[in-house]
């Protein structure tokens, strides 16, 4: 067993301290997009609020069917006259003014139940996640000038109410190489496509970094100071979101994490031996290879010393080549006709037939031309 | 010491990433192409041996000041603002001069030798865009408008 890695504790200048802490074991959680992208699925369902059509809808009228015989459909028509309504088709829901098909009803189902092991197997999947630059680069995050990732600040930047102004967060998350992304974020701010503006949901922008903190620790005040930077969210490390960890269902969001923060993540998630102190039977999930490595499983010894050696020897299969004519190539033609050397040093080809064409018999002609 | 676990590999990462990213670009025209905007990507196609944020080890090549840049990864993976290299070449330098040190850098050194092609293709295209146009040359007037430009 190799020694546990270790992430540099960062400084409020965002020059690394001297400190360091062990990768808490959450991190070596694996990596399952399938299950954060059920799990999200599953959790985004769970915030929303019943709507339908009025129940009356379509149906305010005492429409009846003129029955058969009066050459119409059998649809209910409005009953009366003095007006055009009179005699229109109504109720069905292809009749202008009628009731929609399948009214929506409001006790549809439109909360999902997610299994507890399943949204804790997701979290830790995704904090995993967000321990790949590659990972936070692919859900598109400008994280190039960040200096580590997974980013951990010293939580002296932030006990006794440090940092309890926006203005100070905002150069803190400058001095760690974040800006880029909250400018980003910023540029990003657009309107609504659709309805939605209506609707209390104005506007789009991108998610930036999310902070992760221990409020027990750390106090509250850093809430306050980094919520009105736009796309920074907050969240406490107790109170993981995978809403907030995958965003969209996609891992990788670059989170920033108060030292505090992160030393409590063993205590939270425990390990795969180890259950976790505050989750009730929880462990974390392991691995199902051991190396996700393709390169150096197939390099290994191994595998290398169990494969047969290759077939064919020094001859390889020609692929695709060009076809070279075995008249003019002389290489080709050797290739073909081991014995056109020989023939050829021999002189074979130039040798005159020593045998003389034998005499015509005096019939032949005869023969010949008899018929 | 090692900086993280073993958990996550190139395979994986592009297994995560492959079908959808923040540099993939899909469009439905062209027999549904797929490009990437990577700055790692030498050839802008979405495929496993061209993702440069993906491989470990990857070459860039970008325009810069009327001359090449070349960006290459370092052992650094975990620590975004350390981990590439960047090397610029002399504007004035020829262009099979820059092509040499592209490849002298890189795949001589073992460094991704299958990008060999690609990394000189680029360098050539950037190289290529940067030199000035020149002026279409003058038209020669035939006909009745070469009587009429040599009678004036």
């Amino acid at each position: 067993m190799t020694s546990r890695p270790t992430v540099t504790i960062h400084g409020g200048d965002g020059a690394p301290t001297k400190d360091t802490h062990p990768l808490p074991s959450v991190f070596k959680a694996p990596i399952r997009p399938d299950i954060v992208q059920a799990v999200h699925a599953g959790m985004a369902k769970n915030k929303r609020q019943p709507y339908s059509v009025s129940e009356k809808a379509g149906h305010q009228t005492s429409a009846e069917s003129w029955g058969t015989g009066r050459a119409v459909a059998r649809i209910p028509r409005v009953s009366g006259g003095g007006t055009h309504r009179a005699g229109q088709a109504a109720f069905g829901n292809m009749c202008r003014s009628g009731r929609m098909f399948a009214p929506t009803k409001i006790w549809r189902k439109w909360h999902q139940k997610i299994n507890l092991n399943q949204k804790r197997f997701a979290t830790a999947s995704a904090i995993a996640a967000s321990s790949s630059a590659a990972l936070l680069l692919a859900r598109g995050h400008r994280v190039s000038s960040v200096a580590e990732v997974p980013l951990v600040i010293s939580s002296t930047v932030f006990g006794a109410a440090a940092l309890i102004k926006t203005s100070a967060a905002s150069k803190l998350l400058e001095a760690v190489g974040a800006k880029a992304d909250i400018d980003k974020v910023k540029a990003s701010r657009k309107l609504r496509a659709g309805k939605g503006k209506m609707r209390n949901r104005r506007h789009t922008q991108r998610r930036g970094p999310l902070v992760v903190y221990d409020g027990e620790k750390d106090g509250k005040d850093l809430v306050r100071a980094f919520r009105n930077l736009s796309g920074v969210e907050t969240c406490s490390v107790y109170a993981l979101n995978l809403l907030q960890l995958a965003p969209g269902g996609h891992l990788g969001r670059f989170v920033v994490w108060t030292s505090n923060a992160f030393a409590a993540l063993d205590s939270v998630y425990g390990s795969t031996t180890e259950p976790s102190e505050l989750k009730r039977d929880f462990l974390l999930p392991s691995n199902l290879v051991a190396q996700p490595d393709l390169a150096k499983l197939i390099n290994s010894s191994e595998v290398q010393s169990v494969l047969r050696p290759t077939k064919g020897g020094a001859i390889t299969k020609r692929g695709v080549v060009q076809k070279k004519n075995p008249l003019r190539n002389k290489q080709i033609l050797l290739r073909l006709n081991p014995y056109a050397a020989a023939y050829h040093k021999e002189g074979l080809g130039h040798v005159k037939a020593d045998t003389k064409p034998v005499e015509k018999d005096a019939t032949f002609e005869a023969t010949l031309m008899e018929n | 010491m090692p900086a993280q676990y073993e958990n996550i590999s190139q395979d994986l990462i592009w297994e995560v990433v492959r079908h959808r990213n923040a540099y993939l670009v899909k469009r439905k025209t062209g027999g549904g192409v797929q490009f990437s905007r990577d700055p790692m990507n030498l050839t802008n196609k979405h495929s496993r041996k061209h993702a440069g944020f993906v491989n470990e080890k990857a070459i860039g090549v970008a325009p810069n000041d009327n001359t090449v840049q070349l960006t290459t990864k370092t052992s650094k993976p975990h620590q975004p603002a350390k981990s590439t290299h960047q090397t610029s070449f002399s504007a004035s330098a020829s262009n099979r001069k820059v092509y040499k040190s592209v490849v002298n850098s890189t795949a001589k050194k073992g460094y991704r030798s299958d990008l060999r092609a690609e990394a000189v293709a680029r360098a050539s295209a950037i190289k290529q865009s940067q030199r000035e146009k020149k002026d279409a040359p003058a038209t020669k007037p035939r006909g009745a408008k070469a009587r009429k430009a040599r009678e004036e």
